[in-house]
């Protein structure tokens, strides 16, 4: 992304302030001579938690260790700067230098609040929304608002998501509509049991930065619970979800929101569906490719199908897949037990071509961002 | 960059992956696929019999002896279960467990009320309850069916269920033969399965262990682990046909058939930790040969808790063994997302 002269003066001071932290500069985003970024949380085999970040060749950027284990990662627009996001029910997150691997900053939830995982910083670089549980009432969803001041994070706001359990939210293509994920299973603090699978109350929510709700739309089932998305460029969302009634029931795992068109189920085949085991963990959109890639660990598989048609490009066994994001030519894929892998979907009517990457194997949370 | 420059087929040549890789191709040509094998042939077996009893060929106790071993070499395969048959719903087409709510008996009865000549294809439409061995033994063994004397009703379901299992077996069977199938998917890395031997050796290693875990809930549950204490026989597996404890036995021998097999036992540089996994299967085995009565019983006999306990503490020792020191010698990751996602 360049820079605007606008942008640039209105960043100033906060350079001025970075310039005293270890000399932060712009970070346009051209592949550099190593190609993409791939961030993420990992652990190591001894359950210690990091904030990573690996070049697709293999080479470590950084591997910080933080307190807590994360979840996703909100790179900033233009700074070469991440929030790695506590995962729930973690009360921190932590913004991490992507040259240096420096933990400039541990951001703490307000009192009575949890992460979810998830955040997103907003196109201007001074706002990062994040998805947030409000304790006093468990479960009911609120979005963090956070100014970036300097290099420090500070709570601004806080709005409702409009549902229970917040998970993932996405930016629509103006840059100012969040979409954001609704799980609807209730946690208490400090817990991750669910606390109302027989009256959960899952949505996909349109809503203004400043909370206005836009549209709220709910699946057929109570117990699907919708938890991750992308955004494609032309606004389409799809959504995937994690079926929180028995195994051998049938529930949509992906749903789909077209631009102008009711949120409905993503047309899978019923023996793909049940590979799923009634889980899906990340989703990725490729826009110029329009190809939708889907992540499902437990059922240790690995999805690719034509974003318009549904036409399914890649449906392969990967142990305990976990994070999934787009690459030039199709989608670079962790794993939380196995090698991650790089899939080339670039030429239309030719089957994929798998390759097993050069990094870590195994133990990759369920989120990659690649800065490309 | 295009992503394929920067893939490491090179990996496979790692100085580990030769023995990995001798130990794999012996455990797939010589463990798993006759595991496989074996249960197909059981249900081919069972599929003739049941239409051998149907039509008057053949005794009940034939076909008793039939699901018996249909039911054991099942039970075998379980901590074996790599690749298409623990996919999608393949194992829940095999056997309904656990039916917390009965399931099988609510759902056969209306399977057959609605479809009294019920064929293999009407099956195959129905619910994953009714399609396997539970409903089978439902309709060999419970109380409420006295099948010499109602053949007719139950009949089409038995023929049915026999064919569906013969015909998934065989499929299973042809998904590890075929081209680019499991069994290659074990032996020529890297492949769409598998980077390198050491991700076939830790998902080989994994369902082991899954396999082991799942004998703890198959006991726990009855023993009322789950219910304050308080005993759930119904919730046993196999407790109509009062086969629990054959099933437990089964599985173990077949957790241990890969722990025999040659070459796995010298991956392990610990020879203590080894002798210990030896012991450990021992210890359960020899528990098993001294069950003083069917699981069904055992449950709910205050004076066999002890027994029960004690068979339990060393199912959980031989799990544990695999689950934290044999996976860590071995430094397999146990999972991580599957198991605790978000």
């Amino acid at each position: 992304m360049a820079l605007t002269r606008r942008e640039l003066l209105r960043w100033s001071g906060l350079l001025t302030g970075a310039a005293t932290l270890g000399g932060l500069v712009l970070w346009q985003r051209r592949p550099g001579a190593e190609g993409p970024l791939l961030l993420s949380a990992r652990n190591d085999t001894d359950g210690h938690h990091y904030a990573v970040g690996y070049y697709l060749n293999g080479r470590k950027a950084f591997a910080t260790r933080v307190p807590e284990r994360c979840h996703a990662i909100a790179p900033h627009p233009f700074l070469p700067v991440a929030l790695f996001v506590g995962r729930r029910p973690s009360t921190e997150s932590y913004l991490v230098h992507l040259q240096s691997g420096e933990l400039l900053h541990t951001l703490h939830s307000q009192p009575d609040r949890h992460f979810y995982g998830h955040a997103v910083f907003h196109h201007s670089g001074e706002w990062l929304y994040a998805t947030e549980n409000d304790t006093t009432d468990p479960g009911r969803g609120v979005l963090g608002i956070y100014h970036l001041d300097g290099l420090q994070l500070r709570h601004h706001d806080e709005v409702p998501t409009h549902g229970i359990g917040p998970h993932e939210l996405a930016w629509m293509p103006d840059g100012d509509t969040l979409a954001v994920c609704n799980g609807g299973i209730r946690t208490e603090a400090e817990s991750r049991v669910e606390m109302n699978l027989h009256a959960m109350a899952p949505s996909l929510v349109l809503m203004q930065r400043d909370g206005q709700l836009i549209s709220k739309e709910m699946l057929a089932q109570a117990k699907n619970s919708i938890r991750h998305m992308d955004v494609a460029s032309d606004g389409t969302i799809v959504t995937g979800q994690q079926y929180m009634g028995e195994l051998y029931e049938s529930a949509p795992l992906l749903a789909i929101k077209r631009p102008g068109e009711a949120y409905r189920a993503f047309p899978l085949e019923e023996p793909q569906r049940q590979m799923m085991q009634q889980y899906t963990a990340s989703i990725a959109i490729h826009s110029e490719l329009r190809l939708l890639a889907m992540t499902a660990p437990r059922g240790n598989r690995f999805f690719v199908w034509e974003l318009d048609s549904g036409k399914t490009v890649v449906d392969a066994p990967m142990q305990d897949c976990a994070g999934v994001s787009a690459v030039r030519e199709g989608f670079v894929v962790t794993s939380g037990q196995g090698s991650c892998r790089g899939y080339d979907c670039s030429e239309r009517g030719v089957p994929a071509r798998v390759s097993h990457l050069d990094l870590p194997a195994g133990l990759w949370d369920n989120h990659a961002g690649l800065l490309v | 960059m295009r992503l394929l420059t920067v893939a490491t087929t090179a990996l496979l040549l790692t100085a580990c992956g030769a023995p990995q890789r001798h130990v794999i191709t012996h455990l797939a040509d010589n463990v798993l696929l006759p595991a496989h094998q074996h249960w197909a042939d059981s249900n081919r077996a069972l599929a003739e019999r049941a239409r051998q009893y149907c039509n008057d060929e053949t005794d009940l106790n034939a076909l008793h002896s039939a699901f018996g071993n249909a039911r054991h070499q099942w039970a075998a395969l379980q901590p074996q279960l790599v690749g298409p048959l623990s996919e999608g719903n393949r194992s829940w087409q095999v056997q309904f467990y656990p039916d917390k709510r009965n399931l099988v008996a609510r759902q056969a009865e209306e399977l057959l009320d609605t479809h009294p000549q019920l064929d293999h294809a009407q099956l195959a439409e129905a619910s994953v309850v009714v399609q396997g061995l539970s409903a089978f033994e439902y309709v060999l063994f419970d109380d409420s069916i006295d099948l010499p004397a109602q053949r007719e009703r139950y009949c089409p379901l038995l023929i049915a269920i026999g064919q569906h299992q013969q015909q998934l077996a065989q499929d299973m069977v042809d998904l590890w033969q075929q081209p680019e199938g499991m069994l290659v998917q074990l032996k020529a890395f890297p492949n769409e399965r598998y980077a390198e031997p050491r991700d076939a050796l830790a998902d080989i290693l994994r369902v082991q262990i899954t396999g082991l875990d799942t004998l703890k809930k198959k006991l726990g549950t009855p023993m009322g682990h789950l219910n304050r204490g308080v005993p759930q026989p119904f919730q046993a597996e196999a407790w109509r046909s009062q086969q629990s404890l054959d099933n437990l036995r089964a599985t173990v021998e077949g957790a241990q058939a890969i722990w025999q097999a040659p070459g796995v036992r010298e991956l392990v540089s610990d020879d203590a930790l080894a002798t210990r996994i030896d012991d450990a299967y021992t210890d359960v085995l020899t528990r098993l040969d001294s069950a003083p009565a069917p699981l069904i019983e055992l449950v709910q006999d205050s004076a066999q808790k002890d027994w029960l306990d004690a068979l339990y503490d060393r199912l959980n020792t031989l799990h544990r063994l695999h689950q934290n020191e044999l996976a860590a010698a071995l430094d397999i990751q146990i999972g991580f997302n599957a198991n605790d996602g978000d």
